[in-house]
């Protein structure tokens, strides 16, 4: 690691700020995955698995993808330089979008099933 | 206040870049507003996680309130737990279109639905509590 010593590109620090904001996303999906699982048991056994791997599996993604997203965008910024990072930004928030949408189905589920 | 960053000039559109409804016109905003309209984005992934965490725990902790305004509360809740994420995506889009092309931000679309919901599911709860 040869990035302790960057200069504060953007005094907004954007790239900071979004990568904390796809961070908490992430914490916020693993920990509701995590308890809605230990809710699930009573009703449905070791079924309630997959409602901890539908939840940790795409929070671990999306903190990698936070991770790559940062490091480009903040060196796009350093450097003045391509920002595509910032601009590839639709892949990841479909699929995010869609891992949302997923998670309230599996939720009606639970609730309309138990 | 900082300098900013360089509004990066028109170019030409040659490599694809998804959505194509997104990029397909206008020019490169200010990066710093295209990261906060992805901020905005992943604050409303949250509020469907809220929502939907409302609507479970609502049923999985049996909590005392009548059953059948619990279920309808929770199923409020969750209704619109669904609805956020396409909430999400909808405006995500249609904000980074619109800074694309200079046009006003518009409004979110769902807001309406969301604020009228959330009291309904939230009124369910108190006439359960004191109809138990």
């Amino acid at each position: 690691m040869t990035r302790g010593s960057d200069p504060v590109v953007d005094l907004g620090l954007q790239a900071e700020r979004t990568a904390l904001a796809w961070q908490r996303t992430a914490l916020a999906m693993a920990v509701g995955a995590l308890v809605a699982g230990r809710l699930a048991v009573p009703a449905f056994g070791a079924v309630s698995l997959v409602v901890v791997v539908l939840g940790v599996v795409p929070a671990v993604v999306v903190l990698e993808v936070s991770r790559r997203r940062y490091r480009a965008v903040h060196d796009a910024l350093r450097t003045r330089g391509d920002l595509a990072a910032i601009r590839s930004a639709g892949g990841p928030i479909a699929a995010l979008s869609c891992a949302g949408l997923m998670v309230a189905l599996v939720a009606l589920a639970f609730v309309l099933l138990r | 206040m900082d300098e900013g960053v360089e509004r990066v000039p028109d170019e030409a559109p040659t490599v694809h870049r998804f959505p194509r409804r997104v990029y397909g016109a206008g020019r490169e905003p200010d990066p710093r507003f295209s990261l906060a309209n992805e901020r905005t984005f992943l604050a409303w992934i949250r509020t469907s996680l809220a929502l939907v965490a409302a609507g479970v725990a609502l049923e999985a902790l049996e909590l005392p309130i009548a059953e059948g305004l619990r279920l309808a509360s929770a199923l409020v809740f969750i209704v619109l737990g669904l609805l956020a994420p396409a909430q999400a995506w909808l405006g995500w889009a249609a904000t980074e279109r619109a800074m694309r092309q200079d046009r006003p931000l518009p409004a979110p679309r769902l807001g309406v639905v969301l604020a009228v919901g959330t009291t309904v599911a939230g009124v369910l709860v108190l006439a359960g509590l004191l109809l138990r």
